[in-house]
């Protein structure tokens, strides 16, 4: 099978730079130069953009918003070859209720016809669900991921699709027997349910865990709910496994969950001139993976949009099997571009 | 200049009619869709309206059984408008009940950015056991609490964009969009309220409320001109006066019985349970509005209604069509007109929020007649002379504050 690839991105503002040396990390590309990788990562054969938040070097712009608005771009795509590119857009759990970040995903999801996920990060709670926290918060932020995680796929199965009738001869809108709330109660939320909306076209919107990503996940934590597990450069040896494992006790199979290697590429490394470098790193990437039993990468250029344009251009065909070969037409939902089964149905 | 009036589409999903979605060639469940929304939005934005609008509250209408309801999130399809528009204003509907204000203060900020200055914020409260459920509540946050908490919440959120240095957007923040018509929505609006959207059946009442906003916001220092109010408006447009009233017709009689009476015992907080359609109200079931729970608003204008006409219940349902209570005008384009310009006119409106009967179709008459004849009047734009909302609205950039930033109540 084909590595997946999928792209990480800030989009913002770059800070004023530092006066000794280049920040480290991503910088963030102004909206019009996102456009423009965008386009590029959906022609290079990208199953997403993961839409980054809060990074060291500026001030980078809402993913929800940015998501919504880049997909919005390219609406006039969605049909033929190049049809749907991904987005996931980061949230964090601190100053956000699950409530309203499973409204806000699954309406991005539906708008895009299955092709959003969400990047939840670990983190503190919010204003309005602190002030009715069931308990006290001692657990930590892991065990938040992970209650918080449970919650956004419930509520996300709350309205099913098949719900949604329209009959109108019959005045029936909504058949509100299969629309059933969650009553979720844990120790860091309480949320009834239902939402709002039916579920969209690819089940439910995919999940991506980071476990490097403030370095407080790990693969028990994140075993019940990601769709995605992204793992560094430090962690990707024994990831296979020990996911593998933390699945089976969550009663789940390693093939439901895509494992990506994460790469940060730096700078100016891999400019059209550059073919020979681009050639080994691709070599070098690939034999990580094998290695490691990884499902493919998320790639992390550190330069601005010219250099993450140039990096995917070099690097995607040599690490894709798709080079050469005629286009195939993309695949409708990010679960089929990320090859993952069709959720199942979460209990609760 | 000479005032001009200002006009907003409110998307609110298949109509403002309960039984909007059963409309004769409509697709019942097209509101369910993003390109209803998007399609509409570009519609309005070549009519060179000001601004969609978009209603919305976190949680699942109890009654979706029988009428279709607000289920897209509003950043996220003002988001996408923004993508494939490049004038329209883009309000939206955002709860101060159930946000962290930190979180929205940024996101909001953030999309007037990426829509090049087209964003506004309608704060509402949100009432309901419904919603507070989703929230880890049992039960909705009393009246008065819920609106201390909006005007703390606004200063929060105002303030917050006062302060940005980066991605500051082309009309400097976002206008702020106010609607509540109960005495501590009035003051509220008075207070921070841009654009206000109030409901309002009387144009002697209406005419009363703007001076009464206006004044207030004089009081807080404010000048009258920088508060633009617009009453809700649902229309039904016919090519002939018995083309329209055959539409209105229609609408009663399609709309879902179970779905009117439900909706009406919700808003005034009492059962109809064994009242039949030909009993009238009885007025003593209804409380003084300030102590009603939900939305004060309409509350009142119901309560006026069954005081001044002791309708039979269903002739009430019929008079509301289970459209919430706003102005409904039937008529032709031209009847339609006098309408608006009578009321824009007299100091009773700046504008209207138009709620079509049936959208997208009662929108694209609107566009396509309405507004040429507004137009033929001299009272509405031909061409958008700025890009941004507060261009559209005529809004300055008003100073933020300063405000006395005190600590947020929770909305329990």
């Amino acid at each position: 099978m084909s590595p997946v690839i999928q792209l990480a991105l800030a989009v913002g503002e770059p800070a004023a730079p530092p006066a000794a040396g280049p920040a480290r990390g991503p910088v963030p590309v102004p909206l019009t130069g996102a456009a423009a990788v965008a386009a590029a990562a959906r022609e290079a054969g990208i199953a997403a953009i993961r839409l980054l938040d809060g990074v060291a070097a500026g001030h980078v712009l809402d993913p929800t918003v940015v998501a919504a608005y880049l997909a919005g771009l390219h609406d006039g795509l969605h049909d033929g070859l190049h049809a749907g590119l991904g987005y996931i857009a980061e949230v964090p759990t601190t100053h956000n209720a699950p409530y309203n970040t499973a409204r806000r995903v699954l309406s991005l999801d539906r708008a895009t016809g299955g092709l959003a996920g969400v990047a939840l990060r670990a983190g503190g709670s919010d204003e309005v669900s602190q002030a009715t926290a069931p308990g006290p918060h001692a657990a930590g932020p892991a065990a938040r991921w992970s209650e918080y995680a449970h919650v956004l796929t419930r509520l996300w199965e709350s309205f099913p699709r098949a719900a949604l009738i329209g009959d109108q001869e019959a005045g029936v809108v909504v058949d509100d027997a299969l629309v059933r709330p969650v009553d979720h109660e844990g120790a860091f939320y309480r949320v009834a349910g239902p939402l709002d909306g039916p579920s969209s076209a690819q089940g439910r919107p995919v999940v991506v865990a980071d476990l490097g990503d403030p370095d407080v996940l790990d693969v028990t934590a994140v075993a019940r709910s990601a769709d995605v597990v992204v793992a560094g450069r430090e962690r990707a040896a024994g990831a296979d496994a020990a996911l593998t494992e933390a699945l089976r006790r969550a009663g789940r199979s390693r093939k439901e969950v895509a494992l990506l290697g994460r790469v940060e590429i730096a700078g100016d490394d891999l400019g059209p001139g550059d073919a020979a470098t681009a050639a080994t790193l691709a070599g070098e990437l690939r034999d990580w993976a094998r290695e490691h039993r990884l499902d493919g990468f998320e790639l992390v250029p550190t330069g601005g949009a010219d250099a993450v344009i140039a990096a995917i251009r070099a690097l995607t065909p040599l690490l894709t099997d798709t080079a050469g070969s005629p286009a195939s037409p993309r695949p409708l939902t990010l679960r089929a571009a990320l090859s993952l089964p069709d959720p199942a149905a979460v209990a609760a | 200049m000479s005032r001009r009036l200002h006009l907003n589409v409110n998307i609110l999903n298949a109509g403002v009619f309960g039984g909007s979605w059963r409309f004769p060639g409509t697709d019942g469940t097209a509101s369910y869709t993003i390109e209803h929304y998007t399609s509409i939005a570009k519609r309005a934005e070549q009519a060179k309206l000001d601004a969609v609008f978009l209603a919305d509250g976190p949680s699942l209408d109890p009654q979706i059984r029988h009428r279709t309801a607000n289920n897209l999130e509003p950043t996220t399809v003002l988001a996408r408008i923004a993508a494939q528009t490049e004038r329209i204003g883009l309000i939206g509907t955002l709860s101060s009940s159930y946000n962290d204000p930190v979180e929205l203060a940024r996101r909001l900020g953030d999309l007037d950015y990426v829509s090049g200055g087209r964003f506004g914020w309608n704060v509402v409260t949100t009432a309901g056991a419904v919603a507070a459920r989703n929230f880890g509540r049992t039960s909705e946050p009393g009246h008065a609490l819920r609106y201390r908490r909006a005007a703390e919440f606004t200063e929060q959120v105002v303030a917050a964009w006062a302060a940005r240095t980066a991605l500051v957007s082309s009309q400097g923040r976002p206008v702020v969009v106010q609607a509540g018509g109960s005495s501590d929505g009035r003051r509220l609006a008075s207070r921070v309220g841009e654009v206000i959207f109030s409901a309002d059946q009387d144009i002697e009442h209406a005419r009363a409320f703007r001076a009464e906003i206006r004044a207030g916001a004089a009081a807080f220092g404010r000048r009258p001109e920088d508060v633009v109010v617009l009453p809700g408006l649902s229309t039904v447009v016919g090519g002939t006066e018995a083309e329209a009233r055959a539409r209105r017709e229609l609408l009663d009689e399609i709309l879902p019985r179970e779905y009117a009476r439900g909706r009406l015992a919700g808003q005034l907080g009492i059962s109809l349970d064994g009242l039949s359609d030909d009993e009238p109200i009885p007025p003593e079931l209804l409380v003084a509005p300030d102590e009603a729970g939900g939305s004060q608003t309409f509350y009142r204008m119901v309560k006026a209604i069954i005081e001044t006409e002791r309708p039979t219940l269903g002739r009430l349902l019929k008079k509301l069509s289970g459209g919430g209570g706003h102005r409904i005008v039937v008529g032709t384009p031209e009847q339609i007109a006098d309408d608006i310009e009578l009321w824009f006119r007299t100091g009773a409106a700046d504008g209207f929020n138009v709620m079509p009967d049936v959208l997208p179709s009662g929108f694209d008459d609107f566009a396509g007649h309405v507004v040429p004849e507004l137009r033929r009047r001299g009272l509405f734009r031909t061409d958008y002379e700025g890009t941004t909302l507060r261009d559209h609205l005529g809004l300055g950039l008003p100073d933020a504050g300063p405000y006395e930033l005190r600590p947020l109540e929770p909305a329990l």
